[in-house]
């Protein structure tokens, strides 16, 4: 009680001093919490641009494992047959049942069945492999947002009619309106007439994507009723390596597999990002100890005859150390509490420049409360730590030494 | 019986150039007596001072409170001790220079108690009134003047009701009328509470008004004198040098002393 409001006196009767460390640990901590924000945000947009108009997760059938064509007496497997299955595509059969529990799940924000098969087409000399796409056009919509980015034609297909990608339309001189001849690896081919052109702003899927009702591309993969594959969406992407665990485990007939599993590049790049980031922050954070702590230790040399008076008068030393510990957590709270609203403020102002030049790319950053609360207490520890060795120097003056000089 | 002793008690200072500032101090001081230390400066009465105070330790010998060997004790302990029994004048009288008068007063107070209520600080407004420094109660430590300092100080030795109170020249700074005053409100302190006092003083009318008079010089007691026997002028007479043996009242006496 005493302690708190002897600091306290200290803070407020050194108040260049305060005042001017609070500015430093204010201007460490704003840049902090921006810094924190900024990173945090372009990795998110980062991974919303690879992942958020692409599967989170998807299931296919997986491919064969190679039987063992004689067991030996001693269980050890001697020989193999190798069985490709290039060529002929392996249907999930059940998907709609694994369909009905995955929506009784209700974890997904989006459940796209698929059945694709690569195809060719021939024009002249040329032949051009294509991924012959087959869904239900309103629900691929939400994953892959297509009939926004329709450029040409009608957002239809059905029959014979198909999509194709701007690339694939101008590499063929062709567009909506006109019909393409594709052949699958099966042998068979079909005139298919094109209803409409997109643009995903993806060279690889303008280039391959030909779009065909679910039930066309059934037919000509010969899948009977199956699919080749379920994608699906989650509402936090992070969360869908931990979903595809838990359904491989559901569903262990089909092959599960996240973004993250698909993308360890990107993942990495996000990691390396990440820990430069906190390293940038750890040293932040070192120097605002280290100003703290050289800020007291000059205060307790300056207040060395007031140190001397209340020991003199009966302040105990835990006591006389108390008080600069209390100084240093009260500065680095107030320092990280004044540095996160600053921190807020260039955010705020960032935010509004970006507005304000929508070319730049990242339109707004976000403050994260349970990151700014984090950083708070961090500094507020930070100070406490910072203020030990002034604490214990004061707590170790004796008073004769200045109740003698005057 | 509040005794304090002090049994052999050597003070050296420094190691390479030693400084003997105490050397083989026995003293016993009752509860309530009302005492001056004098002596040339130099001579050790402030490292005395600090001593009983437990402010230092000696280098040799003891000191017992009450009985209780206090220099065994750890410095928390003497901590505690000083806030609980020990009240200071210090010869340059420290102030906190962030607090003001009614603060500084409180302190010994808060140290002890944590938060001064009402009663602790109707106590301490009566105190400063009692030392003449009222119109100044809230006015910061370091915009009072010397004498005003000083008496704050006093106000602040006398809040917790201490035991014993130790003044290294609390006078030092005052004019004569507030000197005496001083002095007459330390002695009615001593008279009712029985509060002990051992005042160091270069003041010889001071030292004349105390029951005893202890001279120090070059670190050992040279003189420990008793004033209750003797009359004021006797101990006048006692107290000055030899050139100047005029009565307490500025007159010489009659017939020289034999
Ligand atoms: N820290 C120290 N280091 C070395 N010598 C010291 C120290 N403190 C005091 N002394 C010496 O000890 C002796 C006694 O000092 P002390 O302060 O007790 O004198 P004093 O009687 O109070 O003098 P004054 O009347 O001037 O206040 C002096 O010779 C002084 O120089
Ligand atoms: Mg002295």
């Amino acid at each position: 009680m005493f302690n708190l409001s002897v600091a306290f006196r200290f803070l407020k009767e050194g108040r260049m001093q305060t005042a001017l460390i609070l500015i430093g640990i204010t201007l460490g901590i704003a840049v902090q919490v921006f810094l924190n924000a900024l990173i945090m945000d372009l990795q998110l947009s980062l991974v919303e641009d690879t992942v958020g108009r692409s599967p989170h997760i998807t299931a296919t059938m997986p491919d064969d494992v190679p039987q063992a064509a004689y067991v030996p007496p001693d269980g050890r497997p001697a020989l193999a047959r190798i069985v490709s299955n290039e060529g002929s595509l392996k249907p999930i059969r059940d998907w709609k049942s694994v369909e009905a529990q995955l929506v009784k799940l209700g974890a997904f924000k989006v459940i796209v069945p698929v059945a694709q098969g690569s195809g060719f087409i021939r024009q002249g000399e040329k032949s051009l492999p294509v991924i012959l796409r087959g869904f239900d056009l309103e629900r691929a919509d939400a994953l892959y947002d297509i009939r926004r980015r329709l450029v040409a034609g009608r957002y239809e297909v059905g029959g014979n009619g198909i999509l194709i990608g701007r690339e694939l339309a101008d590499k063929l001189r062709t567009g909506a309106g006109h019909s393409l001849r594709i052949a699958v690896p099966s042998g068979a081919s079909d005139v298919f007439p094109i209803n409409g052109v997109f643009d995903l702003e993806n060279q690889a899927l303008n280039e391959s994507w030909v779009l065909v009702s679910l039930n066309r591309a059934q037919i000509l993969f010969g899948l009977d009723q199956g699919l080749t594959q379920i994608e699906l969406q989650v509402p936090d992407v992070f969360s869908a390596a931990g979903w595809a665990e838990s359904l491989r485990r559901s569903f262990p007939a089909l092959k599960w597999l996240s973004w993250q599993e698909t993308n360890a590049q990107l993942l990495a790049a996000l990691k390396g990002q990440g820990s430069s980031s906190y390293i940038i922050q750890m040293f932040v954070l070192l120097s605002v100890t280290l100003a703290i702590a050289s800020v007291l230790a000059i205060s307790v040399v300056q207040r060395s005859r007031q140190i001397g008076i209340l020991k003199a008068l009966g302040m105990k030393t835990r006591q006389i150390g108390r008080v600069f510990i209390i100084q240093g957590a009260v500065l680095g709270f107030i320092g990280s509490l004044l540095g996160s609203l600053a921190g807020w403020g260039l955010i705020a102002m960032f935010t509004a420049v970006q507005k304000a030049n929508p070319a730049a790319g990242l339109t707004s950053i976000s403050v994260r409360s349970g990151a700014v609360v984090l950083s708070i207490l961090i500094a507020t520890t930070a100070g406490t730590l910072a203020a030990f060795f002034p604490a214990r120097r004061a707590a170790r003056l004796n008073p004769i030494e200045v109740i003698r000089n005057g | 019986m509040a005794d304090i002793e002090l049994e052999g008690i050597r003070k050296v200072y420094g190691t390479a150039i030693s400084t003997v500032a105490l050397r083989g101090v026995d003293l016993t001081v009752p509860a309530g007596e009302y005492a001056a230390i004098i002596g040339r400066s130099g001579s050790g009465k402030s490292t005395l001072l600090n001593i009983l105070g437990t402010l230092d330790r000696p280098t040799e010998g003891r000191m017992r409170f009450e009985g209780r060997d206090l220099f065994a004790a750890s410095d928390d302990k003497l901590a505690e001790f000083r806030s609980g029994t020990l009240g200071f004048i210090f010869q340059f009288h420290y102030l906190l220079p962030e607090f003001n008068t009614l603060e500084n007063v409180l302190l010994p107070y808060r140290i002890r108690h944590g938060r001064a209520d009402g009663a602790a600080v109707r106590r301490a407004k009566e105190l400063i009134e009692k030392v003449g420094v009222g119109p100044r109660m809230y006015n910061r430590a370091n915009n009072l003047s010397g004498g005003e300092q000083q008496r704050v100080a006093i106000a602040r030795s006398l809040i917790n009701a201490p035991r014993v109170i130790l003044a290294d020249e609390p006078t030092g700074n005052l004019d004569t009328e507030t000197s005496e005053s001083v002095k007459g409100l330390l002695r009615a302190i001593n008279r009712e509470f029985k509060t002990t006092f051992i005042i160091v003083t270069h003041d010889r009318h001071i030292a004349a008004g105390c029951d005893r008079v202890i001279e120090i010089e070059d670190g050992s007691i040279k003189r420990d004198l008793s004033t209750s026997e003797l009359s004021r002028d006797e101990t006048w007479a006692e107290l000055a040098p030899c050139n100047c043996r005029e009565r307490e009242d500025g007159r010489l006496p009659a017939a020289p002393p034999a």
